[in-house]
């Protein structure tokens, strides 16, 4: 839990929807934000980098395989297994 | 120096060392030597003898060197085109250069098993070695005409200053083929017995494997955007230890943001990082300068070096007179590695080509200045866009929305921060919506535009609007579109 109380998924929301630049990350957590174009290569490692910063863990480009992270979901899952939610 | 010539010695004096490795697959100098005379035989023998270009159509594959070379060999300059781009993008090409062959590696690797000699002939420093089309502000590709006098003389230089050893470099080739800076890499790997070393789509795309293939490559010089190696960068353990060998790293493409030099040089301490610049129109790159620690405190934003022997980079006012020194002007650059101009269109080429002093000289377009002998970049004249180092006409990407049903205006706007840009966002106003959400039509039009524009000339996000404010001049107001947001 962080001190404001938002959880994990919504820290991780509030990234996403900044760097994929939309709201619909939040309404639909099954888009496939590469196939609409919403992450690129270099989106996805931005993505981690801000997420390393805000959570204070590394998320490493080397560890996570693009099917990983295709979605909000998996992306929300995957920082909650390592945030400890 | 004979480009064709030092290559195919590589062929008979070292046939099992290896040129390209991609993907699973692997080239020798040999059956690069073999295969290109035999498909440049029968090249020959398909088109007539007029010099017109050869479309060749490919990803990274190791037959897209066979054909390069075999191309050449035939006595036709070829036009790199990824396979990346929309069919319609790719027929525009076709049509814009004349081409009447398209080679693509499926073609190549379907070649019979045959010894053949290439056909005899002598190039002139003047005959076209390659065409590299670009965007074009209007919607339409253009073609930059590179001779072989152009390349000789940047490779000539880039040999001469970066001490290569012959045989025993890894080379980097990040960059697709249809894009001027993998030039860099693939004749600086082929002329001194190199491997060139490709990263593919694919591979950038899975960053869990990208990192392992870097690891195994044994790479020593590192040919890339900036934009590449700050991907790479966001991987801790990318440094020394990874890529042990690497000796030096070579930018193009855009400009090289002084953290990821810094960053590079606390990871990679034995190695050298080197800035260069240079329109396609110039042959790759014209100026370079070495980057150290000192460097990057004393200049907010760094040079992009000293002008290469044989050519100048003048900075000009309006008028075309060198304004004084330390102020701000064009860039225009005179020499042999400036292009003739674009192909096919002598509208295109006199505004922006003509003599100097007897010499082809090229108005870039792009701001600069000189301070303490160093040039330094400064942004744009016009509406071109470095993004992730893909060089874009924003009118293009505006040409082919307006295009599209249903729209009937469009303005592009690139975001980032500090003049680096990382994506892309369209504003339209639609003659007809079509119904759904915001989100829903938008990934219709990107969906549209798709056929049309490469991935990287895609607006991630669209906005719509009833009008456009304007200027008093009448022209979209850009700055109050973005405020309005």
């Amino acid at each position: 839990m962080g001190a404001t109380g938002t959880s994990t998924a919504d820290r991780t929301l509030n990234i996403l929807a900044g760097i994929a630049r939309t709201e619909e990350v939040r309404r639909n957590l099954d888009l496939d934000l590469f196939k609409f174009h919403l992450l690129d290569s270099l989106g996805m490692v931005q993505l981690m980098v801000a997420l390393s910063e805000e959570f204070g863990i590394e998320v490493s480009p080397s560890e996570i395989g693009r099917e990983d992270w295709a979605t909000p979901r998996k992306i929300i899952a995957y920082m909650e297994s390592r945030a400890g939610v | 120096m004979n480009i064709l010539e030092r290559i195919d010695s590589l062929g008979r004096r070292v046939p099992e060392k290896v040129a390209h490795v991609s993907g699973p697959s692997t080239l020798t100098y040999g059956t690069l030597l073999y295969r290109s005379n035999a498909l440049a035989a029968q090249i020959a023998g398909m088109l007539p003898d007029d010099g017109s270009p050869v479309v060749v159509l490919g990803h990274k594959e190791c037959e897209m060197l066979v054909a390069f070379l075999s191309v050449i060999k035939s006595g036709h300059p070829y036009a790199p085109v990824d396979a990346f781009l929309p069919p319609q993008r790719v027929a525009r090409i076709r049509d814009t250069s004349g081409s009447q062959l398209t080679l693509t590696p499926e073609y190549v690797s379907r070649l019979p098993d045959i010894q053949a000699a290439p056909p005899r002939r002598q190039a002139k420093p003047s005959d076209p070695y390659y065409i590299m089309f670009t965007s074009g502000s209007t919607g339409d590709p253009k073609g930059v005409v590179i001779t072989f006098g152009c390349l000789e003389d940047f490779l000539v230089w880039m040999l001469a200053e970066q001490r290569m050893a012959e045989g025993q470099e890894v080379f980097l080739n990040q960059a697709p083929f249809s894009f001027d800076l993998s030039i860099m890499d693939l004749y600086l790997s082929l002329l001194t017995g190199g491997t060139l070393f490709s990263v593919t789509s694919q591979d950038i795309a899975n960053p869990r494997q990208l990192y392992q293939k870097l690891a195994a490559a044994q790479l020593t010089i590192w040919v890339s955007t900036p934009s590449f190696a700050r991907l790479c960068l966001a991987e801790r353990r990318f440094n020394a230890e990874m890529l042990p060998r690497l000796r030096l790293f070579l930018f193009c493409g855009e400009t090289l943001p002084p953290e990821v030099a810094a960053v590079l040089l606390d990871r990679f301490p034995a190695a050298e990082v080197w800035n260069t610049y240079g329109p396609t129109e110039a042959t790759v790159a014209m100026t370079s300068v070495r980057i150290d620690r000192q460097m990057i405190e004393h200049y907010p934003s760094l040079p992009i070096g000293f002008p290469k022997p044989r050519t100048l980079a003048l900075v000009m006012d309006e008028a075309g007179w060198p304004v004084a020194p330390g102020e701000r002007g064009e860039i225009v650059i005179a020499g042999p590695n400036v292009s003739p101009g674009y192909l096919g269109r002598p509208d295109l080429t006199a505004r922006s080509f003509f003599k100097l002093d007897g010499q082809q000289a090229y108005r870039t377009g792009d701001w600069g200045r000189y301070r303490d002998g160093l040039l330094f970049f400064e942004g744009r004249k016009d509406s071109q866009i470095k993004l992730h180092g893909y060089r874009i006409e924003i009118g293009d990407i505006e040409a082919n929305l307006r295009a599209l049903p249903g729209v009937r205006d469009a303005t592009v706007v690139p975001e980032g921060k500090d003049g680096s840009y990382d994506s892309l966002t369209a504003y339209l106003i639609m003659a007809d919506r079509p119904s759904g959400s915001d989100f829903e039509v938008s990934c219709t039009i990107r969906e549209q535009l798709a056929e049309r524009l490469p991935a990287y000339m895609l607006p991630r996000k669209f906005c719509f609007r009833q009008s456009f404010p304007m200027t008093t001049n009448g022209k979209v107001d850009r700055r109050s579109l973005v405020d309005s947001t």
